[in-house]
C-alpha cells in the first residue's frame, strides 16, 4: 500500500481520483490547492503526488519545482488538451508523467502504478530486458529480436538502454539528449528523430504504428514494454 | 523690432557725438602726444562700431580721421598737412579705424545672430516639450497655434490640416485673418514653401508640415520676425508631434483590441474549464462505478456516451473560439509523421472496426504549423472516414511531399460524396444522408477546414482512388 497525495481545486475531480486510487489499494490524502499540497507534503511521507496543473495559490508547475528541491518522489500531473508546451515545462521541471483531462480512470491508475513500481525499483535500477520478441542484454550490449541478433549503432544502443531503464516512462527530447549525449547543446531534435526512426525500424513490427517506442507528440518519447 | 530699428536710427548721430566728445576731451589735455591721441580716437571708433555696427562704425572712422587731422595735426584747424610723415600717419589711422570698426561690427553682428539662434533653439526646445506633453490631437492643435505664434514672434499663426479626402481644413488659428488658399494648397500638394514681406512688419510664411515624405498640412505664419529656418523647424516639429499623436492613438486602439481579445480568451478558458471539469468528474465517476459494477451493457454505454459528450463539447468550444476571433495558431516546426502518429493515438479508437493502413515516408516532411490544431484537423478526417464507411473496410492514412507541398490524406472505402456536395459538407451542421446511421453534429469538417486554413493550408474532399472519399490536407513544406 502506498501513500498518495492528490492536489486539485475541483472537489469532484478530487473525489474521483481518490476513489479510483483507493480502490486500487492506496491510501490517499487530498489538498485543495498547491499551497496546501506543499504544506501536507512537508509533513507526511508520500510515495506519489498527483497534482492538477491549474490551481489557485501555487499552480502545478510551481508545486513540482518546490517538491523537487527536497524530494525525488514521483509526480503525476493532470493536464488538459492543448498544453503541449506546459507538458514539456512540467517534465523538464521534474514531473515524471502526465495524464490528460478528461482522463480515463484506468489510465490514471496504470500510470500511478508504473510510477510507484519504478520508484520502488529505483535503488537497484535494472532496465527491462524483455518485451515483445525483443531481448536486451546490457552486459554484452547485444539485442536480439525473435532470437536473431540485431545490429545497433552505439548511439541507438544508448538510446534503447535509456528508454529501457524507465519502463512506461515519458522522456522529453531534452532529457533524452542529455541522457545519451551528455547535454542537449548542439544536437537537434531532428538528429534524435533519425536515430529513433532507425531504432524503430530495427525493433518494431510496424514502424509506422510502433507498439513499444512511441512518440509523445511534441513532448518526446515513451517506452511501453507492455502495450495497452 | 522697434528696439533694433531705433538702435540703427540713432547709430549715425550716436557715432558722431561719441567721436566729437572724444575729440573735445582730448583737446582739453594739451600735453598728449599725437600717437596717444590717435589710439584713444581709435578706441572711440571701436566703441561706435560695437554699439551701432557697420554703418555708424565706418562713419566714426571717417569722422575720427578728419577730426584728428583738423584738430591735432599741424597746421591745426586746417585740413592741410604740413609734414609728409603725418600723411602716412593719417592714412594708417584711417585704415586702422575702418578695420577696427569692421571687425568690431562683425563680431557684434555674429554675437547677435548666435544670440538669436540660441533663443530660437530654446523656443524650439520649449515647443517640443510642450508638444510631447500633449497626447490628444485636440489638445495638441488647440494650443499649438498660440505656442507657435510666440515662438515665431509672429502676428498670427494658422494651422491647416489635410482631412480624409485630402482637403485642407483650418484646424487652429490665433486670429480670424484670412490665409491665401492658393499658397496653402501649393505648400500642401507640392511641398513648396512661400515667403514674402508682410503687409505689416516681418514676413508671411506658408510652410508644408512634413510627415515623412508626406505632408500633414500647412503652417501659415503672418508677420514672422524670426528666421525662416525657425519657421521650418517649427513646421517639422509640428509634423512630428502630429505623427506621434497618431501613433499614440493607434497604439491605444491596438491595446484596447488586445485587452478585449485577452478578456474573451480568459472568459472562454473559464467557460471551457466550467464545461469540462464536470464532464471529467462525471466520466471518472462513471468509470469508477463501471469498474465496481463490472462490465455491463449499461456501464459500457455510459462510458461511451461520456466520451462522446466530451468530444462534442470540444467541438463546440472550437467553434466558439473561431467565431470570437481569439483562436490563434502557435506554430512550430514539426514533421508530418508526428502529426499522423498523434492523430492516430488520439482518434485511432474510433477506427477499431476498420482495417487501418498507414503510409508515411521515411524522409521527414517538415511543416510550420500548430501541432495541436493539425492533429485535431486530421483527427476529424479519421473520424469522418470511420463514420461514413462500412465496418471492416480499409482506411488509408498517408503523407506525401510534392512540389513544396505536404499532403496529409485519409482515404476510405465508403459511398463517397457526390461532387456537387463536396463543398457544402464544409458548412456547419450539414450532414449528408448516409446508408449507415451516424452520430455527430456536422461541425467536424467545418472545424477541420478552419484549423487547416489558420495554419496556411487547404482542405478538400475528392474521390479516393478505387472509390470512397479522400480527405486531403495540403500544407506548405517548411523551407530549409
Amino acid at each position: 500500500m502506498s501513500r498518495i497525495l492528490v492536489a486539485d481545486d475541483e472537489v469532484a475531480i478530487r473525489k474521483v481520483v481518490r476513489d479510483a486510487l483507493e480502490k486500487a489499494g492506496h491510501e490517499v490524502d487530498t489538498a485543495v490547492d498547491g499551497a496546501e499540497a506543499a504544506r501536507l507534503f512537508e509533513d507526511g511521507a508520500f510515495d506519489l503526488v498527483v497534482t492538477d496543473l491549474n490551481m489557485p495559490n501555487l499552480d502545478g508547475l510551481e508545486l513540482v519545482r518546490r517538491i523537487r528541491r527536497s524530494s525525488s518522489v514521483p509526480i503525476l500531473v493532470l493536464t488538459v488538451r492543448q498544453e503541449e508546451r506546459e507538458k514539456v515545462r512540467l517534465l523538464d521541471a521534474g514531473a515524471d508523467d502526465y495524464v490528460m483531462k478528461p482522463f480515463g480512470v484506468a489510465e490514471l491508475v496504470a500510470r500511478a502504478r508504473a510510477l510507484l513500481r519504478r520508484a520502488e525499483a529505483r535503488s537497484g535500477a535494472q532496465p527491462v530486458t524483455r518485451w515483445g520478441d525483443v531481448e536486451l542484454d546490457p552486459e554484452s550490449r547485444t539485442v536480439k529480436r525473435g532470437g536473431a541478433p540485431v545490429h545497433l549503432t552505439p548511439t541507438e544502443f544508448s538510446l534503447l538502454l535509456a528508454l529501457a531503464s524507465r519502463p512506461g516512462g515519458v522522456w522529453t527530447h531534452r532529457q533524452l539528449l542529455g541522457a545519451v549525449w551528455g547535454s542537449s547543446a548542439g544536437i537537434s531534435n531532428d538528429t534524435l528523430r533519425v536515430h529513433m526512426g532507425s531504432l524503430r525500424r530495427k525493433l518494431e513490427a510496424d514502424p509506422n504504428r510502433p507498439r513499444f517506442i512511441r512518440t509523445e507528440p511534441w513532448v518526446g518519447y515513451r517506452f511501453s514494454p507492455e502495450p495497452d | 523690432m522697434p528696439a533694433f530699428a531705433l538702435r540703427r536710427w540713432i547709430g549715425y548721430p550716436g557715432a558722431a557725438i561719441l567721436v566729437g566728445a572724444t575729440l573735445a576731451v582730448l583737446k582739453l589735455f594739451r600735453g598728449l602726444g599725437e600717437s596717444s591721441v590717435a589710439l584713444i580716437l581709435l578706441l572711440s571708433v571701436f566703441l561706435s562700431a560695437w554699439l551701432w555696427e557697420s554703418g555708424p562704425g565706418v562713419a566714426a572712422a571717417l569722422l575720427g580721421t578728419l577730426g584728428f587731422n583738423f584738430f591735432f595735426l599741424p597746421p591745426v584747424y586746417t585740413f592741410a598737412v604740413e609734414d609728409p610723415r603725418n600723411v602716412a600717419a593719417l592714412v594708417v589711422f584711417l585704415v586702422s579705424g575702418l578695420l577696427t570698426g569692421r571687425l568690431s561690427a562683425t563680431s557684434r553682428e555674429r554675437l547677435r545672430l548666435v544670440e538669436a539662434e540660441r533663443t530660437d533653439l530654446a523656443n524650439l526646445t520649449r515647443l517640443s516639450e510642450a508638444f510631447l506633453a500633449d497626447t490628444t490631437r485636440e489638445s495638441l492643435l488647440g494650443v499649438a497655434a498660440d505656442r507657435l505664434r510666440s515662438a515665431l514672434q509672429a502676428d498670427n499663426v494658422t494651422i491647416l490640416i489635410g482631412d480624409d479626402k485630402g482637403e485642407l481644413v483650418a484646424a487652429a488659428s490665433t486670429s480670424d485673418a484670412p490665409v491665401r488658399q492658393d499658397l496653402a494648397d501649393l505648400a500642401f500638394r507640392q511641398g513648396s514653401s512661400a515667403a514674402f514681406p508682410s503687409s505689416g512688419e516681418g514676413i508671411d510664411l506658408y510652410l508644408p508640415i512634413p510627415i515623412g515624405v508626406q505632408r500633414a498640412g500647412v503652417l501659415v505664419a503672418k508677420g514672422l520676425r524670426t528666421s525662416e529656418r525657425m519657421g521650418e523647424g517649427c513646421a517639422v516639429l509640428l509634423g512630428l508631434a502630429l505623427e506621434r499623436e497618431r501613433f499614440v492613438r493607434l497604439a491605444r486602439a491596438a491595446e484596447e483590441t488586445r485587452a478585449s481579445d485577452q478578456m474573451k480568451s480568459t472568459l472562454l478558458a473559464a467557460l471551457a474549464h466550467d464545461l469540462k471539469t464536470p464532464i471529467a468528474a462525471a466520466k471518472g465517476a462513471v468509470e469508477n462505478w463501471a469498474g465496481e459494477a463490472g462490465s455491463s451493457e449499461g456501464s459500457r454505454i455510459a462510458v461511451e456516451e461520456m466520451r462522446r459528450l466530451t468530444r462534442r463539447i470540444d467541438e463546440l468550444m472550437d467553434v466558439v473560439r473561431f467565431d470570437s476571433g481569439v483562436a490563434h495558431s502557435r506554430r512550430e516546426r514539426v514533421t508530418c509523421s508526428e502529426i499522423v502518429e498523434a492523430s492516430l493515438a488520439r482518434f485511432g479508437d474510433s477506427m477499431s472496426a476498420h482495417s487501418l493502413y498507414v503510409d508515411v515516408p521515411r524522409t521527414d516532411l517538415r511543416v510550420d504549423v500548430d501541432p495541436s490544431q493539425l492533429t485535431e484537423a486530421l483527427g476529424h478526417g479519421l473520424e469522418n472516414a470511420a463514420r461514413y464507411s462500412p465496418a471492416g473496410t480499409e482506411i488509408r492514412v498517408s503523407a506525401e511531399g510534392r512540389d513544396g507541398t505536404a499532403f496529409l490524406r485519409v482515404g476510405d472505402r465508403g459511398d463517397g460524396i457526390p461532387p456537387g456536395d463536396r463543398e457544402r459538407v464544409f458548412d456547419r451542421f450539414v450532414r449528408l444522408p448516409s446508408s449507415t446511421p451516424v452520430s455527430g453534429t456536422g461541425l467536424g469538417l467545418s472545424i477541420a477546414r478552419s484549423l487547416v486554413e489558420m495554419n496556411g493550408g487547404t482542405l478538400r474532399l475528392t474521390d479516393a482512388p478505387g472509390g470512397g472519399t479522400l480527405f486531403e490536407i495540403a500544407l506548405p513544406l517548411a523551407a530549409g
